[in-house]
């Protein structure tokens, strides 16, 4: 009994999610309660297994046998995933309880959130604590479907539906991908369990069809992890309550993909990641670093100006596993984690408090309304841009130094990176906090609430001990991990001129602005802003060439084989069969006595007539 | 030792406990009901279910025959709950819906029909056999037509009876012709050998196996005999084709292992026999199964659609008997378990819409998913179990059938061949005409005075347990 402890991990979100759904739909606060106490519990069961509780090794779930291959489901419970659990469900916890404010007045069914957002524990739970890609993937596919589910929470809104609709594609993209990749895995290892790739290492090592297997894992890493080029769903999915974002779209869900090829790393092994296996996902960490941050310089939403950080942030930590360097990784997963959580729902906090004004520009002087709020961010944000003593900045410093000993271009991605993050974030705050009121919204906002102050609190400090020494030994999901302490070399050096250049340039730029009350970007019409603002047109290229040119035709050709082979052919063929075996079977069927007397006894007389014959 | 003494030597009256039992009450109720005429009528069909739901309780055990008691008692209540709620129909139909006549007759028939199935399923010679079975059909044949008022009822009773009668004379064929080549009644194995070893009686007992499956395919629902089912299902009251889908078909299959299983101990030795029973008996499935399957895809009434629905559940089942072997037992059971569940779910859902919105086609599904949101999910996950969705006990049961036809690849009849792909059509069209009831529900929209279904709490009951049976069965792996 005491064994399968941990499947409660699982199993109270999915109880929750399903009494939610099912019993308490108009209910609105007992659901919330529910969902409160699993993720509470969940927390404290976490904590508890950190703390020592040894529950062995959770027994096997097989749904039913199939010969050959091993499809059981099971739990691995170690250092990295216990430790994961204790970000998903800590933030978890504290963006639960945040909805509580967050959602307040808000017309919509509350139950179908705490639904949504129970399920959505369940699943990421499923990823982190899987023991094979098979449970990985059965959690892949459902924090796919929460993730739609809360992305298109405010289904009457158009943007919303669309970009649910937009994430669960594009996400399918990389499943796809992330499947094959699967088969792959098991074509070669001959198991899906973490635990035996090792063991079967020595078959597959050096075999080209290793670098594709992982390369397609990685598809689907950049899916969920939206790396370039399939980024585009994650702005967009800030339509989704910004609790939401905090929890999927910034601390936990988006570093699935990071946590998954890392888990990968340490089962199969460094060595299994060939030199173009690591080139490639590096690259692409490099380049959604480099593209999102340059995104995120102009834009006007603050919570866009996140996700786009996020991308970036994300980057990061994909260039990280791709230098091999999965301590690394983990610990900047770990400390964004946190940070960004914290920016999301401070973010959160201030759209409340101006009436869901999103829109920097529109706001202004807020440090004077809500200073509690403002500080919180605040924090957030030198935890983001890496200003010394903060946590990101031990994190980020990690990953710089991995590529310091690497990769020279790589290095130097990671340092201009770095000052662009400073640059919007400085953007931000100056025209968000600084100056005076430039809307009535803003004018009248107000502190929060204590259900939103609170978690934003336990947060703040987080963003700020996290990446010590003291607290991140015991909590960053790595096993041994040990934080280095801080050296006076090069990579301290790049990080604070960047952070120095960085902030300077947005000081520069924006300062006065700010102060003026200005109520649109003064550079918002200069060629590089307008082409930034339009996301350097990857997002026009997909719809126009890829959605309005490529798939159109494609679609074309797909119908036409549909209509004419499948509909003409087989669907109505089918029909007139199905047509004409009813036709028959109900001229048997007429209900006449008679004729089912003569059926019946003909049949019989038959059926005897077979048994002797084959005798 | 003589015929007599030796089936008397095959029982003890403790066997027959459940069967007694059930009588007693039968007779108890329609005493009551003649001599206690002021006595609240709701009582029978409430006493009647609660009895035999102890008695499902009391039976049960880990022995294949404690197994089908168990489900055969605990469908018969499930039934008589039916029959509870549809008093008011009852009375309507047969004593013009003055007064609660008739109820207790109807509740006392099921349960005597429960008797004749607890004392078929510990029958071990074909008398014993046939008198149980026998005691099945009469009891249904009454309850077929119970309701004399109304021409479906009526002609269902009518048809049933004839049908029936065509079967029995099968059967009894079928024993007297066994007797005849064997010299015994009971399965036995020497007189078996005996007889199959001498080239003159050999093709007796042939015939004689041949007729004795025409009876039980008759109560199975297989073809030939198959005929009644969707007539006699749509005419019937609804709660008595929920008792001939679920409980009839029970003991059918009851009876079909009885018949087989000595033949299946002999198996080494009786090898051309078996083998040309296990090409009939796959020809049977694959008629069966196309018969059910593509029958229900036209059909537009619901309760005729569940006949043929029954029919093609059945040929999933009668694969299980190509393996012949002593295991098949467990598969069976759970197979017959699933899909009682869900088609007693089914009914029950039925028998309230038919009272309410008074029409037993499938488009008085209307719209449910929109005026009783709750009730509609109960409602899916009953038809998504018959056809065969993954996490419903219906997927397993289904999975169990095509792997025990899969097992049988190394055998040289190569009936997998042919049958694999039957079977595969068959499902998929599962899939077709039970998600014609969750279209109905979900994509049609109510019409304009449609009110939200009232389902009563015995309704409700009903369905809220089978879905959670149905889900916790097809989700744990311990059973299946």
């Amino acid at each position: 009994m005491m064994q399968n402890l941990p499947w409660l991990f699982l199993v109270l979100p999915l109880v929750a999610a399903a009494a939610d759904w099912l019993l308490l739909a108009r209910r609105p606060r007992m659901a919330a309660g529910v969902s409160i106490t699993s993720v509470l519990a969940t927390l404290v069961l976490c904590i508890a297994c950190m703390c020592g509780l040894q529950t062995g090794t959770p027994a096997d779930y097989t749904w039913f046998p199939v010969q050959g291959i091993d499809l059981s489901l099971g739990l691995l419970i170690d250092a990295l995933s216990i430790k994961m659990m204790l970000v998903v469900t800590g933030i978890g916890a504290l963006v639960h309880i945040f909805s509580l404010g967050y959602m307040k007045g808000d017309p919509s069914n509350h139950s179908r959130y705490f639904a949504g957002l129970s399920i959505f524990m369940f699943s990421m739970s499923c990823i982190v604590l899987a023991n094979s890609l098979v449970l990985t993937f059965i959690g892949w596919e459902m924090v796919g479907f929460s993730s739609y589910l809360l992305i298109g929470h405010w289904y009457h809104k158009e943007t919303a539906a669309d970009a649910a609709k937009k994430a669960f594609i594009t996400n399918r993209v990389g499943d796809f991908g992330f499947l094959i990749g699967i088969m792959l895995t098991l074509g070669l290892f001959g198991s899906l369990h973490y635990a035996d790739m090792a063991g079967h290492m020595k078959v597959a090592a050096g075999s080209p069809v290793l670098t594709a297997a992982i390369l397609f894992l990685f598809c689907g890493a950049v899916g969920k992890s939206a790396q370039f080029p399939l980024h585009v769903w994650l702005p967009d999915a800030m339509e989704g309550p910004t609790p939401v974002s905090a929890l999927i779209h910034a601390a936990t869900m988006v570093a699935a993909g990071v946590y998954m090829l890392v888990r990968l790393q340490v089962s199969m092994g460094l060595y299994a990641f060939t030199d173009t296996a690591c080139s490639v996902i590096a690259a692409i960490g490099a380049i959604t670093a480099v593209l999102s941050a340059l995104m995120a310089a102009q834009q006007d939403d603050i919570k866009r100006v996140l996700a786009y950080s996020t991308l970036s942030q994300l980057g990061y930590m994909i260039m990280a596993v791709g230098l091999l360097a999965g301590e690394a990784a983990m610990f900047h997963l770990y400390t964004h984690a946190w940070f960004k959580a914290l920016l999301f729902l401070a973010a959160g906090a201030i759209i409340v408090c101006c009436h869901h004004e999103q829109n920097i520009w529109k706001m202004g002087g807020l440090r004077q309304k809500m200073p509690l709020t403002v500080l919180c961010f605040l924090a957030g944000t030198c935890a983001l841009v890496a200003v010394p003593g903060f946590s990101g900045f031990f994190s980020k410093e990690s990953i710089l130094e991995a590529a310091w000993g690497r990769s020279l271009p790589l290095f130097i991605v990671g340092i201009v990176v770095a000052a662009f993050t400073t640059f919007y974030m400085v953007r931000l705050c100056l025209v968000a906090f600084g100056g005076r009121a430039r809307t009535r919204d803003a004018e009248q906002a107000h502190e929060a609430g204590p259900s939103m102050l609170v978690p934003l609190f336990i947060l703040a400090a987080m963003a700020i001990i996290s990446g010590y020494g003291f607290v991140a030994d015991r909590l960053v999901p790595f096993a041994d991990f040990h934080a280095e302490s801080t050296e006076w070399n090069v990579t301290f050096f790049a990080g604070l001129g960047s952070l120095i250049v960085g902030g300077g340039l947005a000081w520069f730029m924006y300062a006065k602005s700010a102060a003026d009350s200005a109520q649109s970007d003064p550079f918002g019409s200069h060629i590089i802003s307008r082409i930034l603002r339009r996301r350097l047109y990857i997002d026009s290229f997909y719809d126009h060439l890829l959605i309005g040119g490529v798939q159109r035709w494609f679609t074309c050709l797909v119908s036409c084989i549909d209509d004419g082979v499948i509909r003409r052919l087989v669907g109505h063929g089918l029909a007139l069969l199905t047509a004409w075996t009813g036709r028959l079977l109900s001229r048997i069927q007429g209900g006449s006595l008679r004729g089912y007397t003569v059926v019946a006894s003909l049949g019989v007389f038959l059926l005897i007539l077979l048994l002797i014959i084959l005798f | 030792m003589s015929t007599p003494n030796l089936i008397s030597a095959a029982y003890t009256w403790g066997q027959f406990t459940p069967s007694f039992v059930l009588v007693g009450l039968a007779l108890l109720i329609l005493l009551t009901d003649a001599f206690l005429p002021r006595l609240n009528k709701q009582l029978f069909p409430l006493v009647g279910s609660l009895v035999t739901a102890t008695l499902a309780c009391f039976t049960a055990g880990s022995s294949a025959s404690a197994l089908f008691t168990t489900l055969a008692c605990a469908a018969t209540a499930v039934c008589l709950l039916m029959a509870y709620d549809y008093r008011s129909v009852v009375s309507a139909s047969v004593a013009g819906g003055n007064h609660e006549d008739g109820v207790a007759e109807f509740s006392a028939l099921p349960l005597l029909a429960c008797a004749g199935v607890c004392s078929l399923i510990r029958s071990r010679d074909l008398i014993m056999l046939f008198v149980s079975l026998e005691t099945v059909t009469l009891a249904s044949y009454a309850m077929a037509g119970y309701f004399r008022r109304n021409q479906g009822s009526v002609e269902a009773g009518v048809k049933y009876l004839i049908l029936g009668a065509v079967s029995t004379g099968l059967m009894i064929m079928g024993a007297a012709w066994f007797f005849g080549t064997t010299g015994t009644f009971m399965g036995d194995t020497r007189f078996l050998l005996a007889a199959l070893s001498n080239p003159y009686l050999s093709a007796g007992v042939l015939i004689s196996v041949g007729l004795l499956l025409a009876g039980v395919f008759f109560k199975a629902g297989a073809i030939p005999m198959h005929t009644w089912i969707p007539d006699v299902y749509q005419g019937a009251p609804t709660p008595v084709s929920a008792f001939l889908a679920v409980v009839s078909k029970l003991a059918g299959f009851a009876a079909l292992l009885i018949i087989l299983l000595p033949l299946i101990y002999l198996q080494s030795t009786v090898s051309d026999m078996l083998s040309s029973l296990i090409s009939v008996l796959a020809v049977v499935a694959a008629g069966t199964l196309l018969v059910g399957n593509l029958g229900a895809i036209p059909q537009q009434n619901t309760k005729r659609l569940l006949g043929y629905s029954s029919i093609g559940q059945a040929g999933f089942i009668l694969v299980f008997f190509i393996s012949l072997k002593p295991t098949i037992v467990g598969p069976v059971f759970n197979y017959l378990l699933a899909y009682g569940i869900a088609t007693l779910m089914a009914f029950a859902a039925l028998a309230t819409l038919r009272m309410q919105r008074g029409s037993e086609e499938l488009s008085a599904f209307r719209g449910l998913g929109k005026t009783n949101p709750r009730t509609s999910f109960l409602i899916t996950v009953s038809f998504a179990s018959l056809a065969g969705v993954p996490l419903t006990a219906g997927f397993l049961a289904k999975l169990s059938s095509f792997q025990a036809l899969v097992s049988t690849i190394n055998l040289p009849h190569h009936i997998i061949y042919w049958l694999l792909p039957i079977m595969i059509i068959c499902a998929a069209a599962g899939f077709y005409y039970y998600f014609k009831v969750l279209r109905f529900m979900y994509w049609e929209k109510p019409e304009q005075n449609d009110t939200p279904v009232h389902f009563s709490p015995v309704c409700i009951a009903i369905l809220t347990i089978g879905t959670l049976l149905l889900l916790v069965l097809g989700v744990t792996p311990l059973i299946f």
